[in-house]
Protein backbone atom coordinates (compact mmCIF):
# COMPACT_ATOMS: atom_id res chain seq x y z
CA UNK A 1 0.00 0.00 0.00
CA UNK A 2 0.84 3.57 -0.72
CA UNK A 3 0.92 6.25 2.50
CA UNK A 4 -2.13 7.81 1.61
CA UNK A 5 -4.28 4.72 1.10
CA UNK A 6 -2.32 3.33 4.36
CA UNK A 7 -3.57 6.76 6.56
CA UNK A 8 -7.31 6.37 4.89
CA UNK A 9 -7.92 2.74 4.11
CA UNK A 10 -8.10 -0.62 5.54
CA UNK A 11 -5.62 -3.25 5.09
CA UNK A 12 -7.50 -6.04 4.40
CA UNK A 13 -9.09 -4.46 1.52
CA UNK A 14 -6.32 -3.07 0.04
CA UNK A 15 -5.67 -4.08 -3.42
CA UNK A 16 -8.93 -4.26 -4.28
CA UNK A 17 -11.03 -7.45 -5.39
CA UNK A 18 -11.26 -5.47 -8.73
CA UNK A 19 -9.55 -6.58 -12.12
CA UNK A 20 -6.16 -6.27 -12.74
CA UNK A 21 -5.60 -2.12 -14.47
CA UNK A 22 -9.56 -1.67 -13.67
CA UNK A 23 -9.52 2.15 -13.81
CA UNK A 24 -11.78 2.22 -10.47
CA UNK A 25 -9.00 2.73 -7.93
CA UNK A 26 -7.55 5.75 -10.12
CA UNK A 27 -10.74 7.49 -9.14
CA UNK A 28 -10.65 6.38 -5.22
CA UNK A 29 -6.99 7.53 -5.13
CA UNK A 30 -8.22 11.14 -6.05
CA UNK A 31 -10.95 11.34 -3.56
CA UNK A 32 -8.26 10.37 -0.94
CA UNK A 33 -5.68 12.51 -2.77
CA UNK A 34 -8.56 15.69 -1.97
CA UNK A 35 -9.28 14.51 1.40
CA UNK A 36 -5.80 14.67 2.40
CA UNK A 37 -5.47 18.52 0.77
CA UNK A 38 -8.37 19.34 2.81
CA UNK A 39 -6.55 18.03 6.17
CA UNK A 40 -9.70 15.60 6.36
CA UNK A 41 -9.00 13.05 8.43
CA UNK A 42 -10.61 9.64 9.18
CA UNK A 43 -13.08 10.56 11.71
CA UNK A 44 -14.65 13.68 9.50
CA UNK A 45 -16.25 11.87 6.83
CA UNK A 46 -18.70 8.87 6.37
CA UNK A 47 -18.52 6.53 3.21
CA UNK A 48 -21.33 5.06 1.37
CA UNK A 49 -20.79 3.32 -1.34
CA UNK A 50 -23.34 1.68 -4.04
CA UNK A 51 -23.91 -1.38 -6.19
CA UNK A 52 -21.89 -2.82 -8.98
CA UNK A 53 -18.50 -2.57 -9.40
CA UNK A 54 -17.76 0.92 -8.03
CA UNK A 55 -19.76 0.37 -4.78
CA UNK A 56 -18.26 -3.50 -4.28
CA UNK A 57 -14.79 -2.58 -4.33
CA UNK A 58 -14.87 0.83 -2.63
CA UNK A 59 -16.96 -0.55 0.11
CA UNK A 60 -16.10 -0.54 3.75
CA UNK A 61 -12.39 0.10 2.32
CA UNK A 62 -12.85 3.38 4.60
CA UNK A 63 -10.87 3.14 8.18
CA UNK A 64 -13.89 4.85 9.52
CA UNK A 65 -17.49 5.54 9.05
CA UNK A 66 -19.10 3.72 6.45
CA UNK A 67 -22.38 1.93 4.96
CA UNK A 68 -23.61 0.56 1.61
CA UNK A 69 -27.02 1.78 -0.19
CA UNK A 70 -29.00 -1.12 -1.46
CA UNK A 71 -29.00 -0.21 -5.35
CA UNK A 72 -30.41 3.18 -6.17
CA UNK A 73 -30.91 4.02 -2.78
CA UNK A 74 -27.04 5.10 -0.95
CA UNK A 75 -28.60 8.84 -2.05
CA UNK A 76 -31.96 8.54 0.16
CA UNK A 77 -29.99 6.89 2.83
CA UNK A 78 -27.41 9.38 2.41
CA UNK A 79 -30.28 12.33 2.84
CA UNK A 80 -31.39 10.64 6.15
CA UNK A 81 -27.64 10.68 7.67
CA UNK A 82 -27.30 14.65 6.22
CA UNK A 83 -30.11 14.97 8.70
CA UNK A 84 -28.72 13.34 11.53
CA UNK A 85 -25.01 13.64 11.68
CA UNK A 86 -23.79 17.24 12.57
CA UNK A 87 -22.96 19.05 9.96
CA UNK A 88 -19.45 19.46 9.55
CA UNK A 89 -19.32 15.87 9.01
CA UNK A 90 -19.14 15.04 5.25
CA UNK A 91 -20.70 12.36 3.20
CA UNK A 92 -19.18 10.97 0.28
CA UNK A 93 -20.85 8.87 -1.63
CA UNK A 94 -19.26 6.33 -4.47
CA UNK A 95 -21.63 4.53 -6.45
CA UNK A 96 -21.57 3.53 -10.51
CA UNK A 97 -23.58 4.71 -13.61
CA UNK A 98 -25.77 1.99 -13.25
CA UNK A 99 -26.75 3.02 -9.55
CA UNK A 100 -26.90 6.71 -10.31
CA UNK A 101 -27.94 7.57 -13.61
CA UNK A 102 -30.65 4.53 -14.24
CA UNK A 103 -31.79 2.75 -11.11
CA UNK A 104 -31.11 5.27 -8.26
CA UNK A 105 -31.47 8.52 -11.04
CA UNK A 106 -34.91 9.07 -9.18
CA UNK A 107 -33.17 9.35 -5.91
CA UNK A 108 -30.33 11.19 -6.77
CA UNK A 109 -32.52 14.24 -8.71
CA UNK A 110 -34.31 14.58 -4.98
CA UNK A 111 -31.08 14.43 -3.27
CA UNK A 112 -30.17 17.66 -6.71
CA UNK A 113 -33.78 19.69 -5.56
CA UNK A 114 -33.24 19.42 -2.02
CA UNK A 115 -29.90 20.43 -2.10
CA UNK A 116 -28.42 18.11 0.07
CA UNK A 117 -24.94 18.44 1.04
CA UNK A 118 -23.19 15.35 -0.13
CA UNK A 119 -20.83 14.66 -1.80
CA UNK A 120 -21.36 11.73 -5.07
CA UNK A 121 -18.46 10.48 -6.97
CA UNK A 122 -20.25 8.51 -10.07
CA UNK A 123 -17.60 6.55 -10.87
CA UNK A 124 -18.84 5.08 -15.06
CA UNK A 125 -17.44 2.15 -16.90
CA UNK A 126 -19.83 2.91 -19.09
CA UNK A 127 -22.22 0.28 -18.64
CA UNK A 128 -23.42 -2.92 -16.54
CA UNK A 129 -19.84 -4.08 -16.35
CA UNK A 130 -19.94 -6.44 -12.80
CA UNK A 131 -22.96 -8.60 -14.23
CA UNK A 132 -21.11 -9.40 -17.29
CA UNK A 133 -21.09 -6.21 -19.67
CA UNK A 134 -24.54 -5.47 -20.27
CA UNK A 135 -25.07 -1.70 -22.47
CA UNK A 136 -26.35 0.93 -19.68
CA UNK A 137 -27.04 4.72 -19.59
CA UNK A 138 -23.52 5.88 -21.13
CA UNK A 139 -22.81 3.09 -23.21
CA UNK A 140 -21.67 5.00 -26.94
CA UNK A 141 -24.15 4.46 -29.45
CA UNK A 142 -23.12 1.65 -32.02
CA UNK A 143 -21.11 -0.19 -29.02
CA UNK A 144 -21.05 -3.94 -28.96
CA UNK A 145 -21.84 -5.66 -25.32
CA UNK A 146 -23.09 -8.40 -24.06
CA UNK A 147 -27.04 -7.50 -24.41
CA UNK A 148 -25.99 -5.31 -27.71
CA UNK A 149 -24.88 -7.56 -30.11
CA UNK A 150 -25.58 -5.91 -33.14
CA UNK A 151 -24.54 -2.47 -31.45
CA UNK A 152 -26.18 -0.37 -28.71
CA UNK A 153 -28.99 1.79 -30.52
CA UNK A 154 -30.64 3.02 -27.12
CA UNK A 155 -30.24 6.62 -26.78
CA UNK A 156 -27.78 7.14 -23.93
CA UNK A 157 -27.54 10.08 -21.09
CA UNK A 158 -24.53 11.66 -22.72
CA UNK A 159 -24.83 11.45 -26.21
CA UNK A 160 -26.36 13.73 -28.86
CA UNK A 161 -27.12 16.05 -27.16
CA UNK A 162 -28.89 14.89 -23.80
CA UNK A 163 -26.42 15.15 -20.76
CA UNK A 164 -27.09 13.92 -17.37
CA UNK A 165 -25.65 16.71 -15.88
CA UNK A 166 -27.89 19.21 -17.63
CA UNK A 167 -30.30 17.09 -15.89
CA UNK A 168 -28.83 17.59 -12.91
CA UNK A 169 -27.88 21.67 -13.16
CA UNK A 170 -32.08 21.21 -14.02
CA UNK A 171 -32.75 19.67 -10.93
CA UNK A 172 -30.68 21.83 -9.02
CA UNK A 173 -27.67 20.94 -7.78
CA UNK A 174 -25.18 23.13 -7.13
CA UNK A 175 -21.59 22.00 -8.33
CA UNK A 176 -21.00 19.12 -11.43
CA UNK A 177 -18.05 18.13 -12.82
CA UNK A 178 -16.76 15.59 -15.31
CA UNK A 179 -13.38 13.77 -15.51
CA UNK A 180 -11.19 11.00 -16.87
CA UNK A 181 -10.19 9.20 -13.60
CA UNK A 182 -6.65 9.00 -15.95
CA UNK A 183 -6.36 12.80 -15.44
CA UNK A 184 -4.46 14.41 -12.63
CA UNK A 185 -4.63 17.66 -10.70
CA UNK A 186 -7.63 18.93 -12.46
CA UNK A 187 -9.57 16.04 -11.20
CA UNK A 188 -8.39 16.09 -7.95
CA UNK A 189 -9.04 20.13 -7.63
CA UNK A 190 -12.80 18.92 -9.07
CA UNK A 191 -13.29 16.54 -6.03
CA UNK A 192 -11.86 19.16 -3.06
CA UNK A 193 -14.39 22.02 -4.72
CA UNK A 194 -17.18 19.01 -4.64
CA UNK A 195 -16.66 18.14 -1.08
CA UNK A 196 -16.53 22.02 -0.19
CA UNK A 197 -19.38 22.95 -1.24
CA UNK A 198 -22.30 22.97 1.31
CA UNK A 199 -24.58 21.40 -0.89
CA UNK A 200 -25.39 18.50 -3.39
CA UNK A 201 -22.28 17.72 -5.72
CA UNK A 202 -21.74 15.21 -7.98
CA UNK A 203 -18.95 14.34 -10.00
CA UNK A 204 -18.69 12.00 -13.06
CA UNK A 205 -15.30 10.21 -13.60
CA UNK A 206 -15.42 7.84 -16.28
CA UNK A 207 -12.83 5.05 -15.97
CA UNK A 208 -11.60 2.00 -18.05
CA UNK A 209 -12.87 -1.10 -17.60
CA UNK A 210 -10.64 -3.59 -18.80
CA UNK A 211 -12.38 -7.25 -18.52
CA UNK A 212 -15.63 -5.78 -20.41
CA UNK A 213 -15.71 -2.90 -21.67
CA UNK A 214 -11.93 -3.72 -23.13
CA UNK A 215 -12.30 -7.13 -24.92
CA UNK A 216 -15.91 -6.61 -25.59
CA UNK A 217 -16.78 -3.08 -27.21
CA UNK A 218 -13.00 -2.16 -27.75
CA UNK A 219 -12.26 -5.46 -29.17
CA UNK A 220 -8.88 -5.71 -27.39
CA UNK A 221 -7.40 -6.20 -24.25
CA UNK A 222 -4.23 -4.71 -24.42
CA UNK A 223 -3.87 -2.31 -21.78
CA UNK A 224 -2.22 0.39 -23.76
CA UNK A 225 -5.14 0.81 -26.31
CA UNK A 226 -7.47 0.87 -23.58
CA UNK A 227 -5.42 4.09 -22.00
CA UNK A 228 -5.52 5.49 -25.07
CA UNK A 229 -9.23 4.87 -26.20
CA UNK A 230 -9.92 6.51 -22.74
CA UNK A 231 -7.76 9.31 -22.93
CA UNK A 232 -9.39 10.10 -26.53
CA UNK A 233 -12.92 10.65 -24.91
CA UNK A 234 -12.64 14.44 -23.92
CA UNK A 235 -10.25 14.73 -27.37
CA UNK A 236 -10.99 15.45 -30.59
CA UNK A 237 -12.60 12.76 -32.06
CA UNK A 238 -13.46 11.34 -29.20
CA UNK A 239 -16.49 8.85 -28.70
CA UNK A 240 -19.07 11.04 -27.54
CA UNK A 241 -18.74 14.42 -29.26
CA UNK A 242 -17.02 17.48 -29.49
CA UNK A 243 -19.13 19.34 -26.80
CA UNK A 244 -17.70 16.57 -24.67
CA UNK A 245 -15.67 18.00 -22.22
CA UNK A 246 -13.63 17.34 -18.94
CA UNK A 247 -13.55 19.43 -15.94
CA UNK A 248 -16.27 21.56 -13.98
CA UNK A 249 -19.58 21.65 -15.54
CA UNK A 250 -21.78 23.63 -13.23
CA UNK A 251 -20.58 25.73 -9.75
CA UNK A 252 -23.68 27.26 -8.04
CA UNK A 253 -21.65 26.51 -4.77
CA UNK A 254 -23.54 27.91 -1.41
CA UNK A 255 -25.98 29.65 -4.09
CA UNK A 256 -29.26 27.52 -2.45
CA UNK A 257 -30.28 26.87 0.67
CA UNK A 258 -28.96 23.46 2.00
CA UNK A 259 -31.77 21.09 3.09
CA UNK A 260 -30.38 20.04 6.58
CA UNK A 261 -29.11 23.59 7.38
CA UNK A 262 -32.99 24.91 6.39
CA UNK A 263 -34.33 22.19 8.45
CA UNK A 264 -32.04 22.84 11.25
CA UNK A 265 -33.10 26.93 11.48
CA UNK A 266 -36.79 25.89 11.42
CA UNK A 267 -36.63 23.59 13.79
CA UNK A 268 -34.42 26.42 16.26
CA UNK A 269 -37.19 28.91 15.19
CA UNK A 270 -39.95 26.46 16.45
CA UNK A 271 -38.50 25.39 19.86
CA UNK A 272 -37.84 29.23 20.58
CA UNK A 273 -41.68 29.67 20.15
CA UNK A 274 -41.35 32.14 16.78
CA UNK A 275 -43.49 29.50 15.02
CA UNK A 276 -46.64 28.22 15.98
CA UNK B 1 24.41 20.88 -9.32
CA UNK B 2 20.74 20.75 -8.07
CA UNK B 3 18.39 18.01 -9.58
CA UNK B 4 15.38 16.67 -8.90
CA UNK B 5 15.54 13.15 -7.93
CA UNK B 6 12.72 10.70 -6.58
CA UNK B 7 12.33 8.17 -4.64
CA UNK B 8 10.29 5.29 -6.11
CA UNK B 9 8.83 2.98 -3.89
CA UNK B 10 6.88 -0.04 -5.32
CA UNK B 11 4.86 -2.47 -3.29
CA UNK B 12 5.15 -5.58 -5.34
CA UNK B 13 2.76 -7.81 -2.78
CA UNK B 14 -0.17 -5.20 -3.79
CA UNK B 15 0.45 -4.54 -7.13
CA UNK B 16 -1.48 -6.38 -10.20
CA UNK B 17 1.05 -5.92 -13.10
CA UNK B 18 -1.34 -3.75 -14.88
CA UNK B 19 1.25 -2.21 -16.35
CA UNK B 20 -0.30 1.55 -16.53
CA UNK B 21 2.62 3.04 -14.55
CA UNK B 22 5.00 1.79 -17.82
CA UNK B 23 2.75 3.55 -20.38
CA UNK B 24 2.79 6.91 -19.02
CA UNK B 25 6.29 7.55 -17.60
CA UNK B 26 7.97 9.66 -20.05
CA UNK B 27 11.35 8.44 -19.05
CA UNK B 28 11.15 4.32 -19.19
CA UNK B 29 11.34 3.63 -15.46
CA UNK B 30 9.15 1.03 -15.37
CA UNK B 31 9.36 -2.86 -16.70
CA UNK B 32 7.35 -5.85 -16.25
CA UNK B 33 9.27 -7.99 -13.19
CA UNK B 34 10.34 -11.64 -13.59
CA UNK B 35 8.17 -13.37 -10.70
CA UNK B 36 4.52 -13.71 -9.75
CA UNK B 37 3.66 -12.75 -6.48
CA UNK B 38 1.11 -13.94 -3.95
CA UNK B 39 -2.26 -12.94 -5.44
CA UNK B 40 -0.81 -14.50 -8.42
CA UNK B 41 0.25 -11.21 -10.77
CA UNK B 42 3.34 -10.27 -12.19
CA UNK B 43 4.49 -6.95 -10.44
CA UNK B 44 5.93 -4.07 -12.21
CA UNK B 45 9.31 -2.78 -11.37
CA UNK B 46 11.41 0.84 -10.73
CA UNK B 47 14.64 -0.31 -13.07
CA UNK B 48 15.77 2.88 -13.76
CA UNK B 49 14.75 4.94 -11.22
CA UNK B 50 17.46 7.59 -11.39
CA UNK B 51 15.93 8.76 -15.04
CA UNK B 52 12.49 10.08 -12.69
CA UNK B 53 11.67 13.56 -13.01
CA UNK B 54 9.16 13.52 -10.44
CA UNK B 55 6.54 14.11 -13.05
CA UNK B 56 3.44 11.92 -11.04
CA UNK B 57 2.16 10.31 -13.69
CA UNK B 58 2.78 6.74 -12.81
CA UNK B 59 1.31 7.83 -9.33
CA UNK B 60 -2.11 9.41 -10.27
CA UNK B 61 -2.35 6.23 -12.82
CA UNK B 62 -1.50 3.54 -10.62
CA UNK B 63 -4.95 1.95 -9.63
CA UNK B 64 -4.05 -0.42 -6.89
CA UNK B 65 -2.07 2.11 -4.26
CA UNK B 66 0.58 0.60 -4.75
CA UNK B 67 3.53 3.15 -5.59
CA UNK B 68 5.06 6.08 -3.52
CA UNK B 69 7.20 9.09 -5.61
CA UNK B 70 8.65 10.93 -3.26
CA UNK B 71 10.72 13.80 -4.58
CA UNK B 72 13.72 14.82 -3.00
CA UNK B 73 16.09 17.56 -3.51
CA UNK B 74 19.66 16.03 -3.70
CA UNK B 75 23.05 17.03 -5.64
CA UNK B 76 24.25 15.14 -8.51
S1 LIG C 1 -15.46 -5.85 -14.41
FE1 LIG C 1 -14.56 -3.99 -15.30
S2 LIG C 1 -15.26 -2.28 -13.99
FE2 LIG C 1 -15.61 -4.21 -12.86
S3 LIG C 1 -13.78 -4.52 -11.56
FE3 LIG C 1 -13.39 -5.60 -13.50
S4 LIG C 1 -12.36 -4.11 -14.85
FE4 LIG C 1 -13.30 -2.97 -13.15
S1 LIG D 1 7.20 10.33 -11.64
FE1 LIG D 1 7.14 10.51 -13.91
S2 LIG D 1 9.25 10.14 -14.55
FE2 LIG D 1 9.10 9.44 -12.43
S3 LIG D 1 8.67 7.26 -12.58
FE3 LIG D 1 6.68 8.31 -12.42
S4 LIG D 1 6.01 8.64 -14.52
FE4 LIG D 1 8.21 8.16 -14.59
S1 LIG E 1 0.28 0.93 -12.34
FE1 LIG E 1 0.46 0.22 -10.20
S2 LIG E 1 -0.62 -1.78 -10.16
FE2 LIG E 1 -0.25 -1.26 -12.32
S3 LIG E 1 1.70 -2.29 -12.81
FE3 LIG E 1 2.22 -0.20 -12.20
S4 LIG E 1 2.65 -0.31 -9.98
FE4 LIG E 1 1.55 -2.20 -10.57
Amino acid sequence: MDSLSTRYLRAKKIPSTACGGCGLGQVHKKILMAMDELALGVGDVVWGSGIGCAGRQTFNTWKGDNFAGTHGRVYAIATGLRLALPEDKKIIITSGDGDAFGIGLSHLLHCARRNVDITVIVADNLGYQSTGGQYGYTTPLGFVSDSSPYGAIEQNWIQNGIDILDVLRAGGATFLARHSSLEGYDAVKSVKAAIKNVGFSLIHFIYPCVSHFGPVSLKTRDIDRIFHWFKGIFEAGGVFGENFKSGIFHDAGNSRPEFASSLRSQRAEVEAGHLR
Amino acid sequence: MMARRCEITLDADGCKGCGYCETVCPMNVYERGAFINERGYTPYRAVRPELCVGCMQCYYVCPDFCLDVTPDEVSR
